[in-house]
């Protein structure tokens, strides 16, 4: 039988001289693993404003629905889809949602694919999620999809809300992906993103800005 | 994707006339060099980190056979189903039929530079599935049917103008802008309704991790993430050098790549998957398709310093300091790769016949050896190549140079016959010595003047002139 093009590529590559493998050399810690809970907020916040994105603080629920409401007042915002996460489940915005004149869906609320797909697109005008880690090194969101957590909801709508327990705030993408890859960590998700600021682009004329494909604002909660 | 590489000079030419590209050119590289340099000090030590990530690639490749195999195992296990393409027209196929099997005549495209290597796109459309480019540079460098003029952006040349005229004709623009953010948010309207609409996305991968069997990708824009939430189907195809060992490996990897390619800390998005969407899901790909494409890779592994080529994570940091790359752009390299890397990776994947403008057209300056992230050592491969060139070609051409080389080496290892034939040369030098120069010769030397001038000898050497005043002290004494 005609050896297939896996075994043929693999045996070339087998048959070839083996080279040597050069030691590595020792990192330094990364700075960030020295911060404190205020220092690593304060790192967090400088990263992702600098990416345009706005942090707000908000010490429990209460705070968070105020946030909630200044933005959707400020957005003009009257459709949302959410997560159904653990954290945005807890804030019941349904019910916020029917007193601030806000319609508030989630992916289950559509009878299949097609139409959530058309809804997220073109009928929401914000996505608020919650997320699994926030990385002071940079800024960044780690959010991994699933059920509850659907990959278009962050990513379509033109406006993306994130509300992330201040307990989930790490240093480095280490401590946050090092629980979902590791050895003693979860069942690794399908997908997972890490998300830094707002969709942005210098493509024409070396010009940047936000909002190529993705939102063309992010806006993080950090609670608790 | 059509090659062009026999042609470099010509091009190149054409391009160093081109105003517009070089005022850019004169711009915009330094200025992401720059960035870089600022964005690298963020690590506690740039220099030890540079040398991580120079150790990671050299592992990676070295350990190519086994990581594949545990790469693949591990993306197996979660569900993807992992193709081996030979060769571009092999992997082509593979697409085609994944799309023929779902009578899909609409693809939507991430940024990937294998598939610009296959001549993806062509293919397709070939047999009436039309591909859309979805980063908005490939989106432009697409629809004007050229090549990239640069990894990061590849249409980054283009004038607005030329801009606006195209997606007036092609993207359904309504009204003439030349504002980069009207026309960007022109594109982001146009491809909104491909996404929604595609029922397969395409991507490349930035990293494969061996030991999670997960594909890591890396950009600005949102498109790769829309091209893996929206479309049922999701086909990434690859390189064999993608592979890392470890998630860790990947991370750093993916700190030194942003900070090299664009002078980020790190990009807007990366996305990591693992196998197709879980059931729970409701977007995301019913099926993950990943395939390896080795068009020649396993090939060229063979010889130790062309394996070196492999190493490359395709950040563009080369292209931005080369003196060469700043006076003539990406469009004379001929093909996907351009700047330092393209002179490195296309002899390699081409073979060095229609490519020998490229690693001649080098000073051996050696920068892009100092900033590469992957530690590759450009000037030598450089050098190796034109090596095997010259071997190549001593059986077939090159006479002159041939005796030119033997009657220069006989002289150079004899001082007599050195001083003898520099005796007779000096007098015939003299006679095309124009102002104290010479500026052009005749025959086999014609060539060597095209780009250089020579000062004429003067009347009387160095030695005579040593020997005489020796003499005269002598005389004086
Ligand atoms: S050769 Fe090195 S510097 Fe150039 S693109 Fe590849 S990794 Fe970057």
């Amino acid at each position: 039988m005609k050896e297939s093009a896996r075994e043929e590529i693999l045996a070339r590559l087998r048959q070839a001289p083996k080279m040597e493998i050069p030691a590595r050399p020792v990192m330094p810690t990364p700075r960030e693993v020295l911060l404190d809970r205020d220092g690593l907020t304060a790192r967090f916040t400088e990263e992702l404003t600098r990416e345009s994105g706005v942090v707000y603080r908000a010490a429990d629920r209460e705070e968070i629905l105020d946030y909630l409401t200044e933005i959707a007042r400020a957005e003009s915002l009257t459709r949302i889809m959410m997560s159904t996460d653990d954290m945005i489940r807890s804030l019941d915005l349904p019910a916020w949602g029917e007193r601030q004149g806000v319609s508030v869906s989630t992916a289950a609320d559509y009878p299949d694919r097609e139409s959530y797909t058309r809804a997220v697109f073109d009928e929401t005008d914000a996505g608020v999620t919650g997320a699994d880690f926030a990385v002071a090194e940079t800024g960044t969101l780690v959010i991994a999809h699933g059920g509850n957590q659907p990959r278009l909801v962050s990513l379509a709508p033109v406006l993306h809300v994130a509300v992330v327990g201040i307990d989930r705030l790490v240093p480095t993408y280490e401590d946050a992906l090092s629980v979902f890859y590791g050895d003693a960590g979860l069942i690794p998700p399908a997908h997972l993103t890490l998300v830094t600021g707002p969709s942005m682009t210098a493509d024409i004329r070396a010009t940047a800005f936000k909002g190529m494909h993705g939102p063309r604002r992010v806006i993080v909660i950090l609670a608790g | 994707m059509k090659i062009d590489t026999g042609n470099f000079v010509r091009n190149a030419k054409l391009e160093m006339q081109n105003q517009y590209a070089r005022t850019f050119l004169s711009l915009l590289p330094p200025y992401i060099a720059a960035r870089r340099v600022k964005v690298m000090g963020s690590f506690p030590d740039p220099a030890a980190a540079q040398e991580l990530s120079r150790a990671i690639r050299a592992e990676a490749v070295a350990r190519m056979p086994d990581l594949l195999e545990e790469f693949e195992k591990n993306a197996v296990a979660a569900g993807a189903r992992v193709l081996w393409a030979r060769n571009a027209a092999e992997a082509n196929e593979m697409v085609l039929s994944i799309a023929r099997e779902r009578n899909v005549t609409m693809v939507t495209k991430g940024k990937s530079m294998i598939s610009e290597e296959t001549g993806l796109n062509d293919a397709l459309a070939r047999e009436g599935i039309e591909p859309f480019e979805t980063d908005l540079g490939e989106f432009i460098a697409q629809q004007l049917g050229r090549p990239p003029f640069h990894i990061v952006g590849p249409a980054i040349n283009v004038p607005v103008e030329e801009v606006c005229d195209l997606f007036m004709k092609k993207a359904g623009m309504q009204e003439e802008t030349t504002d980069p953010v009207e026309l960007g948010y022109a594109a982001r309207l146009f491809l909104r309704d491909k996404f929604r609409r595609a029922r397969l996305g395409i991507t490349g991968v930035n990293m494969a991790v061996a030991d999670t069997g997960a594909i890591i990708n890396v950009e600005n824009e949102g498109n790769i993430r829309f091209n893996k939430s929206s479309p049922r189907t999701q086909v990434s195809v690859m390189s064999p050098e993608k592979v890392v060992p470890t998630t860790t490996d990947a991370l750093h990897l993916l700190r030194v790549l942003c900070r090299n390619c664009t002078g980020q800390s790190i990009s807007a998005y990366v996305s990591i998957d693992r196998g197709p969407r879980e059931p729970a899901e409701i977007d995301g790909p019913e099926e993950l398709f990943i395939i390896i494409v080795d068009n020649g890779r396993s090939r060229l592994y063979h010889d130790p310093k062309l394996r070196e080529a492999l190493r490359c994570i395709r950040c563009g940091a080369c292209l931005n300091l080369c003196p060469v790359y700043a006076k003539i752009g990406g469009y004379p390299y001929g093909w996907a790769y351009s700047g330092p890397m393209g002179q490195v990776l296309n002899p390699a994947l081409l073979g060095l016949e229609e490519t020998s403008d490229l690693f001649n057209a080098c000073t051996l300056c050696g920068t892009c050896r100092e900033v590469c992230p992957a530690g590759i050592d450009h000037p030598a491969i450089f050098l190796h190549y034109r090596a095997l060139e010259v071997k190549r070609k001593r059986r077939s051409s090159g006479r002159w140079e041939t005796i030119l080389f033997g009657v220069w080496g006989t002289a150079a290892a004899h001082s007599a016959v050195w001083r003898f034939l520099y005796r007779l040369a000096r007098p015939v030098l003299a006679v095309f010595g124009n102002n104290g120069k010479i500026e052009a010769m005749p025959g086999p030397f014609a060539g060597w003047f095209g780009a250089r001038d020579l000062p004429v000898p003067a009347r009387r050497t160095f030695r005579d002139q040593w020997r005489e005043s020796l003499s005269k002290q002598g005389g004086a004494s």
